[in-house]
């Protein structure tokens, strides 16, 4: 049986499917169904622009492609979810706010009480739920275990106050999960938990920050006396920042796809070929060893996805794609706007002959890059401290 | 093959490699810049009964058969041990030229002798500094009695100090050959420079050198094509080289950051040297990574333009992470690196004449833009 033929109401066996097909599939309801002035966006969507395309996928059981299927998710094998990613990269397809889907779920199914599953999953499936994640502060970037929100157990509440920064998409989300402290006494990773929170619960606010790109992506959520039931507690206590850290190295394999480097690089030939760049010898070399980096990077990323399709669990070490990917993408996003000479400063997309050429918005994506989900310099302290075991 | 069989004869091949690497002696490395010739035929001996030479031959000359990736785990293995000898030169670029000729008793006699380690073969086809175009070449080729008189002058000959005859290219009227030269043919002379690691690079001068009919390797298109695929076939084992010299001066050098100590404290407890580590530590394995997979695209026997393409590939990322990391090495050991008697430093050399040989960095990112970028700009 084709994908597309497949009746949602019956489980289907995805992983079944040959990976040519699989991918056929994906490609062609893509394409065809996915809004096109929403595609290759320079930023993510909002919730108003994400919510029909979301009905639609969970409508047609492709919502949740890493859920088991019995949570109402797709169960892919791993290496039938990096098709789908790959495939949803391929036809531009929007990041929504996805935290429900990427972090949530996968934390309530591996850590989360039969409640806590009962309760949430079906409403991030539905669209209910749209969730955004409370993990750094002010003062707890890079060093997240040093934050200080705290949660304090108070008869069958647990009272929160303390503040979140950075928080992607907060503006938009009806729910919220939180790392906060609860043993103040523990060494620092010890005494943090794992909260799920309601957005209209009393005593949260939140104010909406401006990126540099003049997009309105993150906020800062305060939190004033917050007193949430001691059920949202995912759990064990004093063990949150375990459930923080478990999902993390498979984001820096997605984070480490040659996907967006590849759509910047679109941008660049596009500019070559209107500017006549190829005829210049310090472009073309610029030029060339940025390729070749980037067929460098696929070689490197393609050995992870191959461990990864084996079975084999991900070591400290994919924090080098990581590294590696956004030092590449940044680099490209540089030699765009230098080779662009007088356009490289227009802050909007420019037409030359017909094409019509973003050069400005692959330099802002590819900024925060190098800083989010744990910046380049921490992750060359992972890979310093767990993989060459140099000493403290 | 089967993927079994083809796991099975890599792990005996690296287990094999890592026994005699065992036993290697540094000390005669250190020595080679007063000696005239990288190869012990004593050790060549053994590598051939250790089955080396023969890898990429044919079964019905004596040889395994095997593919580039077997090959690199040898040519990778004895890289780490600064083995000298002249492997890649030999048991790559002329095995894969000579495994092309269809002169059977040449090739017959060319090939047992290589596998056996008797017969040690050189190439000799380049004339012009920074180039990987096998025609631009001036030697010449004309009819002399049944066969052809050779003129010419052929440079940076591999493996030519300790070689018993040369695969020679030349121009002729109907296009390139490629001939069997004595090492002792009349009118044949040698020169050697001395590389950086102490091994030696020929110039072979050809002054109307007769070459016998018998001794035509290969004529024409063929000739030309066979010796571009052997090139690209060599600069990916010569990747692999790089790959195991980069391997253990790293290693050294992790060891080192363990523990000196300076401030009260091993120096790899800085993290400023920290993060200098990891990205070299990034460079070798994206090295290991690329080198996988051009192995597997040149063993899949892509056309020509894919083949060079990855052979482009993979040699300027391994020359470039091995240069890094071999000099970072020595700012790492500090002064202790700059002397004769620190390992480093042999890691560095052999790093360069690796490096050097069939296309340095530069010459393969150009190939790599002409014919992969440039070529199909309108």
């Amino acid at each position: 049986m084709s994908l597309s033929e497949a009746n949602t109401t019956v489980k289907t066996d995805w992983n079944a499917l040959g990976d040519d097909a699989f991918r056929m599939d994906l490609r062609a309801y893509f394409e065809k169904e996915f809004p096109d002035h929403l595609r290759f966006l320079p930023r993510r969507l909002r919730w108003s622009e994400s919510r029909d395309w979301w009905i639609k996928l969970s409508k047609k059981g492709w919502l949740a492609p890493n859920w088991p299927s019995e949570h109402g998710g797709m169960g892919l094998a791993p290496g039938k979810l990096i098709i789908y990613w790959e495939e949803s990269e391929r036809a531009g397809l929007g990041r929504m706010p996805d935290q429900g889907l990427t972090m949530v779920g996968p934390t309530l199914i591996r850590f989360g009480t039969d409640a806590q599953r009962a309760q949430y999953l079906p409403k991030i499936i539905a669209g209910e739920n749209v969730w955004c994640q409370g993990y750094s502060e002010p003062n707890a970037g890079s060093d997240l275990a040093s934050l200080r929100t705290e949660a304090v157990l108070e008869g069958d509440e647990y009272v929160i106050n303390g503040s979140k920064i950075w928080t992607s998409m907060a503006h938009d989300a009806t729910n919220i999960y939180v790392l906060a402290r609860t043993d103040k006494t523990a060494k620092q990773q010890r005494g943090i938990s794992f909260f799920l929170l309601d957005m209209k619960t009393p005593g949260i606010t939140l104010r909406t920050i401006r990126n540099i790109a003049g997009h309105e992506e993150f906020c800062q959520v305060f939190f004033d006396n917050v007193r949430t039931h001691k059920d949202n507690l995912v759990g064990k206590l004093n063990e949150g920042w375990t459930i923080a850290k478990g999902l993390l190295t498979f984001e820096r394999l997605s984070i480490g796809s040659p996907r967006r480097p590849l759509q910047a690089f679109e941008q660049l030939d596009a500019l070559a070929r209107a500017q006549k760049l190829f005829d210049d010898p310090g472009f073309v070399d610029r030029y060339t060893q940025l390729k070749m980096d980037l067929n460098d990077l696929t070689s490197l990323y393609r050995r992870y996805v191959d461990k990864v399709r084996r079975g084999e669990a991900l070591g400290p070490d994919v924090s080098m794609l990581k590294v590696f990917a956004m030092d590449t993408y940044q680099k490209l996003s540089e030699l765009l706007l230098e080779a662009g000479a007088e356009y490289g400063a227009f802050a909007d997309e420019i037409t030359l002959g017909d094409e019509k050429i973003d050069l400005m918005s692959p330099f802002y994506i590819s900024r925060p890059g190098t800083i989010y989900g744990g910046s380049n310099e921490i992750q060359r302290n992972i890979l310093s401290k767990y993989v060459l075991q140099l000493p403290a | 093959m089967s993927q079994q069989d083809s796991s099975e004869h890599r792990l005996m091949l690296s287990d094999s490699v890592t026994d005699f690497a065992r036993g290697v002696d540094v000390a005669r490395v250190r020595k080679l810049r007063e000696t005239k010739t990288e190869c012990d035929r004593a050790v060549w001996k053994q590598m051939a009964d250790l089955g080396w030479l023969g890898v990429l031959v044919p079964e019905q000359y004596g040889g395994m058969g095997l593919q580039l990736g077997d090959m690199a785990i040898v040519a990778q293995g004895l890289a780490r041990a600064l083995v000298p000898e002249p492997l890649t030169a030999a048991a790559v670029l002329a095995a894969r030229v000579l495994a092309d000729s269809n002169n059977n008793p040449l090739k017959k006699k060319l090939l047992e002798g290589l596998v056996s380690g008797d017969m040690l073969p050189a190439t000799a086809w380049q004339e012009q500094a920074g180039t990987l175009d096998v025609s631009k070449i001036s030697a010449e080729a004309t009819p002399f009695e049944g066969g052809f008189r050779v003129n010419g002058s052929k440079r940076f000959v591999m493996g030519a100090s300790s070689a018993d005859g040369y695969i020679v290219s030349a121009n002729s009227a109907q296009g390139m050959q490629l001939l069997w030269v004595p090492r002792n043919a009349a009118g044949a002379s040698l020169m050697f420079d001395m590389l950086a690691d102490g091994r030696q690079s020929g110039t072979l001068t050809l002054s109307d050198v007769n070459v016998a009919k018998e001794n035509v390797i290969n004529t024409g298109a063929a000739a030309s094509a066979s010796l571009a695929r052997a090139i690209d076939h060599t600069a990916a084992i010569v990747s692999a080289e790089l790959c195991g010299i980069m391997g253990r001066s790293l290693e050294m050098t992790l060891d080192y950051m363990k523990t000196r100590v300076q401030f009260g404290k091993p120096i790899g407890s800085f993290q400023s040297l920290q993060h200098r580590a990891v990205d070299l530590y990034i460079q070798q394995e994206l090295s290991s990574a690329v080198l996988a997979d051009c192995l597997g695209v040149l063993d899949s026997e892509p056309d020509a333009k894919a083949r060079s393409a990855a052979a482009s590939r993979v040699k300027a990322r391994c020359t470039d992470a091995a240069l890094l990391i071999t000099r970072q090495a020595i700012q790492l050991h500090g002064a202790i690196g700059y002397t004769e008697d620190c390992d480093v430093g042999l890691y560095v050399k052999r790093a360069m004449t690796l490096a050097a040989w069939l296309g340095n960095g530069n010459t393969h990112r150009r190939r790599y833009a002409k014919t992969e970028i440039l070529e199909g700009v309108v």
